[in-house]
């Protein structure tokens, strides 16, 4: 019987293990390429592990690249910014669905919903012709200002979170005499931290990541974002795996450490959007 | 507060949810509305609209480069969808076990889902590249021969959808959460029954489990259907338009072309169809959803 047992948890190792390879060994990989001379990705059979072991891919890439701390930088802005912005407005909107008594609160909600659904495509061509003529184009504020002003997604995140607090708190604050901005900011902000975490995280997350509004809304390689400035440096030279490596590596490391900090809020906000 | 004027709790709400109007209303309603009127017109965002009627939308069906881009993004959604959450599945089950250090499986197996589309398109570059990259030397070294991942139009759509695979986290700890909703007195009583894990599998687990299918399924059709940075910078839509997708496709005839009343139309035409889609699928979900209990239970449309 315990025989038996230990061969099924050795033979699920054995899958866990595969399974591994198969996520973390392209990353494995980008890491051994960066490392690599130009010279190596060449050889056959590949190699893993890089000999000699250098870090020249990165000077090349500052080389060529002169405006990469400047993308990173604002890269590093820009997903602030829009972090701070989101948790502040999807707060107050998803608290005015989650907590008000007002009649017109499900229809609204359903719209909000429905926004969800729609493809930011079909708006992304009138709002580029939109910024352009009120001078946005070329500016940070297509990138910032829409996102935490009409995202559903994080309002639908932070209204699921506030529905799991007990509404008895409400009550007790409104005998006390305080009004909706008592509750808002004195009971139900205080007790939010964990989504106030994952939605900035997330917000962060999908500013960094986003290639398509920076590639429409930006044309000025000096207020560039990194995951645009990732593909100038492919069309500058895609023989140079190395290169292309540490540029990746730099565009990843951000988000692995945010990731790995702080991995419980990452989890939680995933879970909390996809379940009701 | 059940004495609370109903007004004031209008007003209230309202105030609260200003951004969200503001944010609708500029970014949203008046956009879509911008767009559909421009549908019917000729318009380069710099002469005057010219008014063509339904040209636009007439023109679609004899543009051959569009027609392959829509044909390409159908095979994403109808093939790229079922495997990748097929696929999604089988992760969670095989993530889904107690064992000492099954954590930090679940850790590593979500990390590709947070790399930046760029990056992994620069991953595949490395690792499907033509000549020796590294999946090809792999191959010869089992004695196979190279494969033009990149330039083969049989093979550039699977090596896309590959992408959507390894960048499954995300979903998977969705299912892991619909798993761990599964009362595990009907494993027990299954067991007791004397049913086999497959058996299991098909009669408890599957059928608990479609609430959360239906929600992943919808939302990769949406990720497919707006399939546009990886086939964008992998293959540049080629080889022969073979990674052309239907995003893609409006991206250039805007941008490239300038022809924005043209991707107008296309743009609706999207919306439609994923509407469409969407729709069918929550309908036809009443008939292969199930939910526990009440009807509430735990849908997600």
């Amino acid at each position: 019987m315990s025989t038996a047992k230990a061969m099924t948890s050795t033979y699920k190792y054995i899958m866990l293990l595969l399974g591994l390879l198969v996520f973390i060994g392209p990353l494995l990989w980008l890491l051994s390429t960066m490392l690599k001379t130009q010279d190596q990705t060449y050889v056959f059979p590949p190699k893993l592990l890089p000999n000699p072991l250098t870090f020249s891919s990165f000077s090349r890439l500052f080389e060529t690249m002169s405006l990469m701390p400047r993308w990173i930088m604002n890269s590093f802005a820009v997903s602030i910014i829009n972090g701070l912005g989101t948790i502040l407005t999807s707060s107050l909107i998803a608290f005015g669905f989650a907590r008000t008594r007002s009649r017109l609160r499900s229809v609204l909600f359903i719209i909000v919903l429905a926004t969800l659904m729609i493809p930011s495509q079909v708006t992304l061509i009138p709002m580029y012709i939109l910024f352009s003529k009120i001078g946005w184009y070329d500016t940070w504020l297509p990138l910032t200002i829409p996102v935490f002003l009409a995202n559903p997604y994080f309002i639908f995140l932070f209204r699921q979170f506030f529905m799991t607090l007990p509404r008895e708190l409400d009550e007790a604050t409104y005998v006390d005499g305080g009004n909706y901005w008592t509750i808002y900011s004195k009971v139900i902000l205080p007790l939010s931290g964990p989504i106030i975490i994952s939605g900035f995280i997330f917000a962060f997350v999908f500013t960094w990541t986003d290639y398509f509004s920076p590639l429409i809304f930006i044309q000025s390689e000096k207020l560039q974002m990194m995951s645009v400035g990732l593909q100038l440096i492919m069309g500058k030279n895609s023989q140079d795996l190395p290169m292309m490596a540490a540029g990746s590596f730099l565009a990843l490391v951000p988000i692995a450490v945010i990731y790995f900090t702080a991995q419980k809020y990452f989890v939680d906000g995933v879970v909390m959007s996809g379940i009701k | 507060m059940q004495v609370t004027n109903k007004w004031k709790e209008d007003r209230a709400f309202l105030l609260f949810i200003a951004p969200w109007i503001v944010g609708f209303l500029c970014f949203f309603v008046g956009p879509a509305m911008a767009s559909l009127l421009y549908s019917f017109a000729d318009y380069n965002a710099i002469t005057k609209p010219i008014w063509i009627g339904i040209d636009n939308y007439t023109h679609l069906i004899s543009d051959q480069v569009y027609l392959k881009s829509l044909r390409n993004t159908l095979y994403f959604v109808f093939i790229g969808v079922p495997v990748t959450v097929g696929f999604q599945i089988v992760l969670s089950l095989l993530l889904n076990v107690e064992i000492p250090g099954i954590r930090v499986f679940r850790t590593l197996y979500y990390l590709p889902y947070l790399v930046p589309p760029v990056a992994t398109v620069i991953i595949w570059i490395i690792l499907f590249g033509s000549g020796d990259s590294v999946v090809n030397s792999l191959i010869v070294l089992f004695g196979g021969s190279n494969v033009d991942w990149m330039g083969t139009e049989g093979l550039i759509k699977p090596v896309i959808i590959s992408i959507g695979m390894w960048s499954s986290g995300g979903a998977v700890l969705i299912f892991l959460a619909g798993l761990k909703g599964i009362p595990r007195s009907l494993y027990e009583a299954a067991r007791i029954d004397g049913s086999g894990p497959i058996r299991t599998f098909f009669n408890i687990t599957l059928p608990m489990l479609t609430p959360t299918i239906l929600f992943t399924v919808v939302m990769q059709v949406i990720y497919y259907f707006q399939m546009f940075t990886e086939a964008m910078l992998l293959s540049k839509g080629g080889p022969n338009y073979a990674s052309q997708t239907y995003m893609m496709n409006t991206y250039q005839v805007s941008f490239r072309d300038l022809n924005f009343g043209y991707a107008m139309a296309q743009s609706w035409v999207l919306f439609l169809l994923i509407l469409v889609i969407t729709i069918v699928l929550l309908k036809s979900s009443q008939r292969w959803v199930y939910y526990e209990g009440s009807e509430k239970g735990g849908s997600n449309s």
